[in-house]
């Protein structure tokens, strides 16, 4: 799978970050019905951030700042508005600046009876994903969520819509297969209809937060780069140009600072990305060569091929790649498969 | 925390079940691991399960030494094997233990080509573990039996210092505060086996530091009388492949004997419990492997069978025999010699 280092790098557009929260920015527990009851009552400083996200949303910030870029980040949450004040909270103590979040208002599906809604998040998203789409028709975006619950999907979906490749049509029944709310998929099909065709959506951004096999991921095709942590995700985010190198360091330096990584679990995370394809080697040479030279990575490290071999083996292992354009996604076996699993 | 190669190629189910034990290791424990083989494969079996990248690294190995193949000629003409380039990496500093599923006499021959012996110790001893009854209470319920085949004939002092070995390996790795040490014989007195054991048998009985328990025969081997058993390798080895092959018949004879008639059948539901927990007690996945010892560096060899829980379980007995010190302590016993 390739990664072409995205236009966005070289074209004036504004860049668009959007986050989910649980689990790709907060690491929420809720494996546990006691857990689940405790996340209202958290207080911001209870609440933890995943290993590494911080440095990275704030360097994704400071980087296309200082290459004179327009760049805007979103929250798109599916807590009730009721704990909104303690996320925001906790956003503002972590020093992380954002341009809007939204919160699913539950309460207004609890009212109407609407239960299987509260649990729903694949109509939910799309619709707010899509909402404001039209006001940033130039904009290059980036998405970020974990494998929990139906992020792949969603995003998916989402950037094929708005690429054009997902007619209004196809959207209907792909969403009634997959049980979406009669009123949203309305709302999906009007909004899908009203935008512009354009390849915005350049990288979705998978966090492996319950360890998901990557392979599961492959029908999505390499728009969709799933990462086990975030030095992976901003290894691939320097290659795409919205992160620099001492950014990434940054990235580095709190999952060693904060969560105890060592040496040799950054050098195998490294290893790993690169491995699955995501990372083109001549990038992570540079990564390597940019955290080793900080200490970051353990002196000796174990090369069984030199990096010219390495870049070597990586371009003749394309030619068995599809190139990303050919990869064509069914929705409709997706969706199938996604409704089977619930 | 130590990191441990393991030779992704060796063993009947390989690569896919040492990936897959590997991952296992990966998920539960803090245990570094190094693959050695075929990058793209074990990538490629990597994808398809859950795993922990940060606790697995992969060098790359062209070469695979097969089961059936002899081990002589097989190191001598595939320099990249993965057993070879796994031991090559554990000489070389980069792993601290190796772990192997592949074939036995190539993973002897590798460890003898790439690590050295322990300052004074003259052979390597390859060991075994077996379950046994139990005699006293917080006793390991498997015994360690060496050398297994490393060795065809020793002298006395060499069979000292592989009673030397068990003992540091059956201290640290079982957790046994004084395990019992035996010399296998055709008799308990000291006089019997002839000049080899005799001398032997002396040496340990004034050595301190050690809990030798004398001289025991065969028949004693599967009771709790000893928890380390010294022998020579080609003893050694024919006891071991007894023991499996009884084991196997065993089996054998029960399935046979489930088939004849409604009352057996309902004998071996009767006996079900007991029969899991023999099988469990048996279950060569529950101890994952038995050590190759006297290098300066371990391999811990796994059975050609192993599974994926198998598997784990060998990398965190490398990891623990690393940890423990147990090259350390043999070093520390031989040189008190």
């Amino acid at each position: 799978m390739m990664l072409r280092r995205a236009k966005a790098v070289l074209s004036p557009s504004p860049v668009v970050f959007f986050w989910d929260l649980d689990k790709t920015y907060l690491k929420s527990e809720f494996e546990t019905l006691r857990e689940l009851v405790r996340i209202p009552f958290e207080k911001p400083e209870e609440k933890v951030a995943v290993p590494g996200v911080v440095p990275l949303i704030r360097g994704l910030r400071n980087v296309a700042s200082q290459a004179g870029r327009d760049v805007r980040i979103y929250f798109v949450s599916a807590s009730p508005p009721q704990i909104a004040k303690a996320i925001k909270d906790k956003l503002a103590l972590d020093g992380i600046e954002y341009d809007g979040i939204v919160f699913k208002d539950q309460l207004h599906h609890l009212v109407r009876g609407k239960f299987r809604n509260l649990r729903e998040q694949v109509g939910y998203k799309l619709t707010e994903l899509l909402k404001d789409r039209p006001a940033r028709a130039d904009a290059r975006e980036v998405l970020f969520g974990d494998d929990w619950e139906s992020d792949p999907l969603i995003y998916s979906l989402y950037a094929d819509i708005v690429a054009g490749r997902v007619a209004p049509g196809d959207l209907d029944g792909i969403l009634q297969t997959i049980g979406v709310d009669a009123a949203l998929i309305a709302e999906a099909t009007r909004l899908a209809a009203a935008i512009t065709p354009a390849e915005a959506v350049s990288r979705i951004f998978i966090n492996l937060e319950r360890r998901t096999p990557p392979s599961a991921f492959q029908r999505f095709g390499p728009r969709l780069v799933p990462t086990f942590n975030y030095l992976q995700t901003a290894a691939c985010l320097f290659q795409d140009g919205h992160l620099s190198l001492p950014a990434v360091a940054t990235v580095a330096e709190a999952l060693t600072a904060q969560s105890g990584y060592t040496p040799e679990r950054l050098a195998n995370s490294l290893a790993d990305i690169e491995r699955r394809g995501h990372l083109q080697p001549l990038n992570a040479i540079a990564v390597r060569e940019y955290l080793g030279a900080l200490g970051a990575l353990p002196r000796r490290i174990r090369r069984w091929q030199s990096p010219w071999q390495r870049v070597r083996r990586w371009f003749a292992a394309q030619g068995t790649h599809p190139p990303a354009d050919d990869v064509v996604i069914n929705y409709h076996t997706l969706a199938a498969d996604w409704r089977a699993s619930r | 925390m130590p990191t441990i190669a393991v030779d992704a190629m060796g063993g009947d189910s390989a690569p896919d079940e040492i990936v897959k034990g590997v991952a296992q290791a990966s998920l539960h424990t803090d245990i570094q691991c190094l693959l050695v083989g075929d990058e793209s494969k074990l990538q490629r079996i990597l994808d398809a399960i859950a795993y922990n990248p940060e606790h697995i690294s992969i060098h790359h190995a062209p070469e695979v030494i097969d089961m059936a193949e002899e081990p002589k000629a097989a190191v001598r003409q595939k320099r990249r094997a993965s057993i070879l380039v796994g031991a090559q990496l554990v000489a070389e500093g980069h792993a601290d233990a190796l772990v192997t599923a592949g074939n036995t006499g190539a993973a002897v021959l590798a460890c003898a080509q790439y690590f050295r012996l322990i300052r004074g110790v003259r052979k390597a001893a390859l060991a075994s573990v077996y379950p046994r009854q139990v005699e006293y209470p917080g006793q390991d319920q498997l015994a360690l039996l060496l050398d297994v085949g490393a060795t065809i004939r020793c002298d006395a002092t060499e069979l000292v210092q592989f009673a030397l070995m068990g003992n540091a390996y059956a201290r640290r790795v079982s957790k046994l505060p004084s395990p019992r040490v035996a010399l296998l014989n055709m008799g308990a007195e000291e006089s019997k086996g002839g000049d080899v054991l005799v001398q032997a048998h002396r040496q340990l009985k004034n050595l301190s530091g050690i809990n030798f328990v004398g001289n025991i025969e065969g028949n004693d081997l599967a009771k709790g009388k000893a928890d380390v058993i010294v022998c020579e390798g080609l003893l050694g080895n024919v006891v071991l492949k007894l023991l499996e092959g009884l084991a196997e018949v065993i089996v054998d004879l029960a399935g046979t004997a489930r088939q004849e008639n409604w009352r057996w059948k309902l004998g071996f539901m009767m006996l079900a419990g007991s029969l899991g927990k023999l099988r469990d007690l048996t279950d060569y996945a529950a101890y994952g492997g038995a050590p190759f010892l006297g290098f300066e560096h371990l391999l811990i060899k796994s059975h050609g069978r192993s599974s994926a829980p198998a598997i784990a379980n060998a990398v965190k007995v490398a990891a623990k025999a690393v940890r423990d010190g147990v090259t350390r302590e043999i070093a520390a016993a031989v040189g008190r010699l």
